[in-house]
């Protein structure tokens, strides 16, 4: 069975198409855009080659996907080798970080920032780009919003040349790099179709003190619902911050995990993020979120194992569904119960097509198949903080 | 009446012999809706639920006067349905896929826009008024959320569809139309774009909005009643008040980004042209007594 967002049904592997710095700027350089020397390590007994390959000083950066990792100390710089291998080390000790980039340190006379991303009002695509670069488009649109430089491109037509022009006039660039600019902003638009990506971003683009644009950073996200017709990057362990949630990534069922109480199953994200609202709402706390619609419905038994392994102390099911079958999923529910065996109180609100006969069937079990929403949360949550249901 | 579908609509079914495309054809009849054709590329001359089949929508829309479809096939081949139909003139389109490429959506929403065509979608349940017609997959069935009256519905979620709408029901409402618009980041056509059509339809008292975090159609809303475009009573629900920053939870449409698209924004612009906006899914139904009785 595919995974709930990939729909296509041609692999069954899961991906991410939401790509690492490294992955990114291989595919800068493969479409010749310059990006600075550097080296991916995986294994701290590699530092010391890196850095003999990249020189110093070096800048070491951890291959993760949060942003704002400088801010982090995520990305440190290091002078000298025994200080590049002590930095190193330590980032390799952080439980979020796997790899490491090593690159050479650019001497920078200016920082650009350069994106290109989709205005689904207007539904073209969009060029940002500021001659502040270095720090988030945020900040940037805080700080200097007068600098942001603005460029809609038509769906049919494309990133013309004038526009690339343009930006870069915007950007006060001028000879050679004016020419450099051009040429890369024309590239990453190329990337961007060719790739369906939602965003392509250079922050900084690196304006070297001999004259050249490199792409210090790089971020590429790709649409996972053009997986199918694009190279799929599978999901590593890498990509996420916890065990319970790359195994239910693997199986293709989306899982987040939380440090609070309560166990929610719950199917469709309007749905979830309501419920999610009102356990809060009511003073209560998320454990973890497991997606249990769309092709979930029928796998309660991997869905509970899932929800119960971060030890919630109730577990809450909240779905309205209308292919999903409300009975399918009391069923499922039922044999997972008697399978996993909980020990934790679990609530259930399963309504929507079926839902007579799943009512029957979690009665049956002893479950009181709930129709209220709110009521099914104040439950939990008053289970979740000792109270009584 | 209605909006999207009134009783000059003849409604076509891309992709009706596939399994989803003749179980919800048959509800979509049961409902009582003029689906007068349906396609399958190589199928033409077989039937469903008595509906005539053909291999193309050209054909389709020559022998049966179609004018609207929607749409039963894969995310892969959206794009190629969609543009075959707008091609053949039809001028209203329903995608439910879920999982059409998001550079897709942009080119259909770009055709749809210069053509003057609507396409609602994808990743949606359609467009329904209660015990008239529906062009999507509803299960009307359920009487609690799908009884006919005089409240607009828009929203960009399936299941929290019904819960919310249950909520006006339960206040003694009914639902005029109800359009989801899709929970992908590139729907084909915005909450904005719907109020004019509840603005003009005699039948819609007051429309009720269910929207979600990420994104900006709940704030283009806000910008319309200010400048005039909608003035019937408007309720709001929008959920993701307390999501967590950056996790994903669910589809595309959903995803909180920094500075923009929060709730807490969405809620300000809403109630500042005088929107009511519920805090949970229960309050709706209050909220609608009240602004129907200003």
């Amino acid at each position: 069975m595919c995974g709930a967002n990939s729909g296509d049904g041609l692999g069954n592997e899961e991906v991410f198409m939401k790509l690492f710095e490294h992955q990114a700027k291989d595919l800068f350089k493969e479409n010749g855009i310059l990006i600075p020397k550097g080296e991916l390590v995986e294994n701290e007994a590699d530092c010391g080659c890196a850095i003999d390959k990249v020189g110093l000083p070096c800048v070491i950066k951890s291959q993760v996907l949060q942003g704002g990792r400088g801010k982090a100390g995520l990305i440190q710089i290091a002078a000298t080798r025994e200080d590049a291998l002590l930095k190193a080390h330590d980032l390799m000790g952080n439980r979020k970080v796997r790899k490491l980039l090593f690159e050479e340190v650019l001497n920078k006379e200016k920082e650009i920032y350069l994106a290109v991303t989709i205005d689904p009002v207007d539904c073209s695509a969009l060029i940002m780009a500021s001659s502040e670069g270095g720090i988030d488009i945020e900040e940037i649109a805080i700080k200097t919003p007068d600098k942001i430089v603005k460029e809609k491109v038509k769906t049919f037509r494309g990133l013309l040349p004038f526009q690339a022009r343009n930006v870069m006039f915007g950007l006060g660039l001028k000879g050679e790099a004016f020419k450099q600019g051009v040429s890369i902003l024309l590239k990453m638009f190329e990337l961007f179709k060719k790739l369906d990506a939602e965003l392509v971003e250079i922050n900084p683009l690196i304006l070297t003190g001999d004259g050249r644009l490199v792409a210090a950073d790089g971020k590429l996200s790709i649409d996972d619902n053009a997986a199918f017709r694009q190279k799929r990057y599978p999901i590593t362990r890498d990509h996420f911050e916890s065990d319970i949630e790359y195994e239910a990534a693997v199986k293709g069922i989306p899982y987040l995990q939380f440090d609070g109480k309560i166990g929610l199953m719950c199917a469709g994200a309007g749905l979830t993020n309501t419920v999610y609202d009102l356990i809060n709402y009511y003073g209560g706390s998320v454990a973890s979120y497991l997606e249990f619609g769309g092709p979930n419905y029928r796998r309660a038994a991997e869905a509970m194992d899932f929800t119960l392994r971060n030890k919630p102390s109730v577990v809450l099911i909240v779905t309205f569904g209308t292919i999903a079958r409300a009975d399918v999923m009391a069923q499922g529910i039922a044999d997972a119960i008697e399978q996993l065996k909980p020990d934790v109180p679990i609530i259930t609100a399963i309504r929507g097509t079926g839902e007579e006969e799943a009512g029957k069937i979690l009665r049956k079990i002893g479950l009181e198949p709930l129709s209220d929403t709110e009521d099914a949360v104040k439950k939990a949550v008053a289970l979740s903080i000792g109270g009584v249901g | 009446m209605s909006i999207f579908i009134d009783s000059e609509t003849r409604v076509l079914v891309q992709g009706i012999t596939g399994s989803e495309g003749s179980f919800w054809t048959k509800h979509m009849l049961g409902l009582g809706t003029p689906v007068v054709g349906g396609v399958t590329p190589g199928k033409e001359g077989q039937k469903v639920e008595g509906v005539a089949v053909f291999n193309n929508v050209r054909k389709a829309v020559t022998e049966t006067k179609a004018n609207a479809s929607v749409l039963f096939v894969p995310p892969a081949f959206a794009k190629d349905a969609v543009f075959e139909a707008l091609d053949a003139g039809i001028g209203k389109v329903v995608v439910t896929a879920e999982g059409v490429p998001v550079h897709d959506a942009m080119e259909i929403r770009s055709a749809a826009l210069s053509e003057k065509a609507m396409v609602i979608g994808g990743n949606t349940s359609g467009v329904i008024t209660p015990r008239t017609a529906m062009m999507g997959i509803f299960p009307y069935w359920i009487e609690r959320v799908y009884r006919q009256g005089r409240v607009g519905v828009m929203t960009r979620s399936g299941s929290l569809t019904n819960e919310v709408t249950a909520m006006i029901i339960k206040a003694g409402f009914g639902v005029s139309t109800l359009v989801g618009v899709g929970g992908d980041s590139v729907p084909c056509t915005r909450f904005a774009e719907l109020l004019p059509l509840f603005e003009n339809d005699d039948g819609t008292d007051a429309v009720l909005m269910i929207g979600e975090l990420g994104g900006t159609m709940e704030e283009e809303v806000a910008e319309a009643v200010g400048m005039g475009v909608f003035t019937k009573p408007l309720v709001a629900f929008v959920a993701g008040r307390t999501a967590p920053k950056d996790k994903k939870m669910g589809h595309a449409g959903a995803i909180a980004t920094t500075g923009k698209g929060s709730v807490a924004g969405k809620i300000k612009a809403l109630e500042k042209v005088g929107a009511l906006v519920a805090d949970r899914p229960s309050a709706v139904g209050m909220l609608m007594r009240k602004a129907m009785a200003r």
